[in-house]
Parts: C-alpha cells; structure tokens; sequence
C-alpha cells in the first residue's frame, strides 16, 4: 500500500520512521514548504459506510488537534485522505520517545517531575480547548533536547477505540494506562488524562510498572481497585510532596482527583523547586528524615478480588517515621498473660473493683457504711 | 495475620485525620502531613514503644495502642493541644480488633475502620470516642470514663451506628459532686432513721434526755475551750 508509494497527498515518503496498530509513521517532505514531517497514516475501515464514518470523525479530531499550538504538544500541520490511507503531517521531532527511556530505568526525579510537568501544561492547554487526549502514556511522549517534552497523537485514541468497539465490541487501547471510568466504558474527561499522567509520573519517579499483570482482565481489574504504593516507599529519596501529588492524580474517584491539568502542573512545579532547592546527596540515601524498612508483603495473591477489595479499603501501612517493631514482636509472639490480656474485649467493671479504685464510689460507699453504723448505734445501741 | 499472635488483639485506636486534606494542594497537603508527623512524634513519646503501632492513613495517622487506652486518649488529647496552631486535626478513638498482616505489611481490622470513621465526625480540634473505648477505659481506671461525656448517635456512610462520646472536663468534677450530695443525702436518711427507730422504741423524752446526758460533758468542753 503506501509504503510502495512514493508520495501521499502533497507529501513526498523519505523513508518510514516506525508502525503501530493504526497505520504506518513516514518520514516525508512537504514539497510546498520545503519542511520535513512526520506523516502519521491510518488505515480506514473497508465497508463504505464504516469508512464515511470514520474519515468524518478523524477529519474532526484532526481539526481539533491542528488548533492546539502549544510547546508542550506536538503540532500537527494538516490532513488529509488518499486511496483508503488518512494521513496527518505532524512536526518532526529528534529525540527518544519516554517509552524507551524507561526501558532503562526510572528518571532522575527532577527530570521526572520536569517531564510530567510539561506533558501537564500541555494537557492543560488541550483541556482548555475542550480536548480530551484519552491515551497518555509514555509511547506518545516524546522527550527532546535541552529537557523538553512533547505529547502527541491528540485525539486519535477516540478514533482508535470508536472504530474498534464497532468491530468488535470492545474498548481497545492501553489499558494499564486508562482510568478507572475508562475501563468501565463510562465517559471520560480531563481528569481521564489526569489519571492516566499520574501513571506516567509514577513509572517515570519509580522505573515499577503499575497496575501491570499478565492478562487484560487483571490489568482492569488492578486500574479499578489496586491502590498503588506511595513513591516515596519505593524510592525514600523522593521528596514526601510527591506522594501526594501522585496520590491525587491517582485518585479512583474523578471527583478527588486533580480537576484540571493546570493545577496538577502548578503542584508539580512547586515539587520541582524542592527538588532543585536540595542539597545534592552523592550516595543517593535521604537527607533529613529516618526510614525504616518495611518488608513487602509476603502473601499469597488468591483471595478472591472483591475480598482484596475490602482488605485494601482498611488496611493501613506503617508509618516509616516511627518504629513499631517492638510492638509488632509483642503481638507476634506475646506472653501468655499479655496473649489473654490482649484477645480480651472490654468487660464491665465488677461492684467490688468500682467500689475499690473508683474515688467517688468509694467514698459513697465508705460514708455509707459508716452512716449505716451510726444509725445502728443509734436505733440499738 | 502472624502465626503467633492472639486470633483477634484488641486495641485502642487513635485515628489523627486532617480535615479536608484532599481538597489541599499537593503542597499544602505535603505541609500538613510534616507538622503532622511532628505532632505524632511528641505526643508517642509517651507511650512505650512495645505497646504503640503508628499506621499512615491517606489524610492522616493511626496510632494503634496495646492494654493503654488511657495513654491513647492523653495521646489525641495532647495531639489536638500541639496541633491547634495551625494544623486542621480532628480525633477518632475506638477499642477493637486489629490485625497483622504478614511481612510488616501494615495492619486492618475493624478497631481501627471505627476509629477512622469517627474521626470524620468530630469538628476541627474535638476528639469523639467510641461506647466500646469507654468501657476499655473504664476497665482499666473504673470512674475514669466520667471524663467522656455522651455527644449523641452518629451513622456513618456504611449505615452503621456509632454512640460517641466527647471529652467533657467538667463531667468529673459534676460527677464527684453528685456523689458527695448523694452521700450527704444518704448519711442524713439513715442517721435519721435510726433516731426515729429508737424515739419509736423509747419515746422522745427519754432519748432527748440520755442524748442530752451524752451530749453534755462535750458542749461544756468545748464552751470552755472556746472562753478561753
């Protein structure tokens, strides 16, 4: 097909740069201006009416995400439709994309919360303009020279999944980096993508995957119900504010998490400034605050999910700033007094203990029974 | 849970929430969680270390204390003290069963879902505790529960009823005076009656007169000590 070609539209193919699940990426030149792109194709569906369809939609994502002219985007500069193949001439970047950057490992924390600082001014300018990007994920971020990030492919998740719901009835996608309402089907704004940086942010901060697992259900299953571990947990030398920042973002329910980019982007350039404000620690170990170690947890993961639902809603982690180990060893092997002491739910308090170590009772008691003696004497005496 | 431990421990849950710590900014939230922990760190000082577990919770810090429920309430006490400048903290007690998990990975139970559920009740400063805290602190210093005085019936989200208690400092006080009246009350009624029992048995002459007999040599006594 294209790739034989020796042009689409204006644009003459100087060779391919990679292939996705949506059509082939092109080097190319736009003869008119002498200027080299990226040219995205898409295949269109082959039944005519399916087809209509789908090029009015990426017509009007493509429209959209032309108007979006911001550093921390990608701009596309036109589209188009020959033969079957829908192609989007986009700027073309040097540069590695995050994907492949993570490969290597987790980010230098600055470098992080820099990159997802960009990508969340980015989004915030999308959002502002109504767009949805519904697939932030490191693949469609693109890091650059001098510490610049971009985020592509605007839109193009909805036309991916609208057009393979009709095929086949299922949302199609990235799941490990959808929202919780994503996975579920329900609709989906800003704060979809809020979600889905936040993941982003994580992997970039920790070099673990989240919510990663070996099946499709899993991995929805995890998005929807699996509270992620705080950063700082996995990497202590995390400044805490991170934590939180990461928590919000990642918040199951949109209503609690970031409601729009821009204030996630505020947030982590306040997290920035600390990190930069930091003395640099050549040992890379934590400066200023105690970490106690805090084993992984060793169970088995066969309960069934609802019951790991539950156990996750109350169970709550130690404290790294404070020890319990010694705690923790008396309720792990207690003595056997201290044993029934501790399984022993409060019991009310007997007449004679009250009357014994209650003040008041005592001293009722006490005038009581010599009041009695008194009058005894009195009556019989 | 961990092999060696009783099936269900029993513990005393002080539940430290920040409140609307989700509706602050990252780095308002990161502010409060440092002056947070800088309140826990005083206040646990107290307790022994064998006998205090501290959890971190989304918006705030549980602290889960073995047999010393008396230690737990001065603990939500003084934390609520140390954080009144500044620090938005309300405080949760209850007495319930905790659990383990295995390999330190934190602890669950109902002592201390209680103990964050009441803690969303309780106002900016104010400490509510549960009915089953009362009574663990009354086990361990009977009368000692005086000081929690009823606040009312609340039902959290889960539909489930929670009869609270808030400190009252007064309560103590109000209490040993009620006693005190009661004694006065009591001493007088059975003195009294044995004075009717032997006026009944005697005739009220004969009594006034060997009462008087009896009486005398102390009045005389003390006249002469007062002339003096």
């Amino acid at each position: 097909m294209a790739a034989k070609k020796k042009t689409i539209g204006r644009y003459k193919i100087l060779g391919e740069l990679g292939r996705g699940a949506m059509g082939i990426v092109y080097r190319a030149q736009d003869p008119a201006l002498d200027r080299v792109v990226a040219l995205k194709t898409i295949i269109l569906a082959d039944d005519a009416e399916g087809r209509e369809e789908y090029q009015k939609r990426f017509f009007l994502e493509a429209k959209a995400a032309g108007k979006l002219t911001h550093p921390g985007i990608v701009t596309t500069y036109d589209f188009g439709e020959q033969d079957g193949v829908a192609y989007l001439a986009m700027e073309l970047l040097e540069g590695t994309d995050l994907r492949a950057r993570l490969k290597e490992g987790a980010l230098p924390p600055a470098e992080a919360v820099e990159v997802a600082r960009q990508v969340a001014e980015g989004l915030g300018f999308a959002h502002e303009r109504g767009i949805v990007h519904r697939d932030v994920k490191p693949g469609n971020i693109r890091l650059l020279e001098r510490g610049r990030a971009k985020i592509m492919d605007f839109g193009l998740a909805r036309m991916r999944a609208a057009d393979h719901k009709t095929v086949t009835g299922m949302v199609l996608g990235t799941p490990k980096y959808m929202s919780p309402e994503q996975v579920a089907g329900s609709p989906v704004d800003q704060r979809s993508d809020i979600f889905s940086l936040g993941i982003v942010l994580y992997e970039m901060l920790t070099g673990s995957r989240l919510f990663g697992a070996e099946d499709m259900t899993q991995i929805m299953h995890n998005v929807t119900y699996q509270e992620h571990e705080p950063p700082t947990r996995l990497k202590p030398e995390l400044p805490a504010m991170l934590d939180f920042v990461v928590a919000r973002a990642l918040k199951k329910d949109p209503a609690a998490r970031y409601q729009d980019a821009a204030e996630l982007a505020a947030d982590l350039s306040t997290c920035l400034a600390e990190l930069r404000a930091r003395p640099a620690s050549p040992s890379g170990e934590p400066t200023g605050t105690r970490t106690v170690k805090i084993e992984r947890s060793a169970e088995p993961l066969s309960d069934a999910p609802a019951a790991r639902a539950i156990a996750t809603d109350t169970r709550l982690p130690l404290a790294r700033q404070f020890d319990s180990s010694a705690a923790l060893d008396r309720l792990a092997a207690p003595s056997g007094r201290d044993r029934r002491r501790l399984a022993r739910a409060p019991r009310p308090v007997g007449f004679v203990r009250r009357i014994l170590a209650d003040g008041p009772v005592r001293r009722l008691f006490v005038a009581l029974v010599i009041a009695a003696a008194a009058g005894g004497y009195i009556a019989w005496g | 849970m961990l092999p060696g431990m009783p099936a269900s421990p029993q513990a005393s849950v002080v539940f430290l929430k920040v409140q609307d710590f989700a509706r602050r900014a990252a780095s308002e939230q990161a502010r409060l969680r440092a002056q947070l922990e800088a309140v826990v760190a005083v206040t646990v000082a107290e307790i022994d270390p064998a006998s205090r577990v501290v959890l971190e919770a989304g918006d705030g810090v549980a602290v889960v204390v073995l047999r010393e429920p008396r230690g737990a309430l001065r603990l939500a006490e003084r934390a609520l003290a140390a954080a009144a400048a500044g620090l938005p903290l309300s405080a949760g007690i209850n007495h319930g069963a905790v659990q383990v998990f295995k390999g330190n990975g934190g602890m669950t139970g109902d002592g201390i879902a209680v103990a964050a559920a009441i803690a969303e009740f309780a106002a900016p400063s104010h400490l509510l505790a549960s009915r089953s805290f009362r009574d663990a602190l009354a086990e361990v210093v009977p009368g000692l529960e005086a000081a929690l005085a009823p606040a009312g019936t609340f039902t959290d989200p889960g539909l489930r009823s929670h009869e609270l208690f808030g400190p009252d400092r007064s309560a103590p006080r109000r209490r040993r005076r009620r006693y005190a009246a009661a004694s006065v009350v009591l001493v007088l009624a059975l003195v009294g009656g044995g004075i009717g029992a032997r006026i009944a048995k005697e005739g009220r002459e004969p009594f006034v007169k060997s009462v008087t007999q009896k009486v005398q040599p102390y009045l005389r006594a003390l006249v002469r000590k007062l002339s003096y």
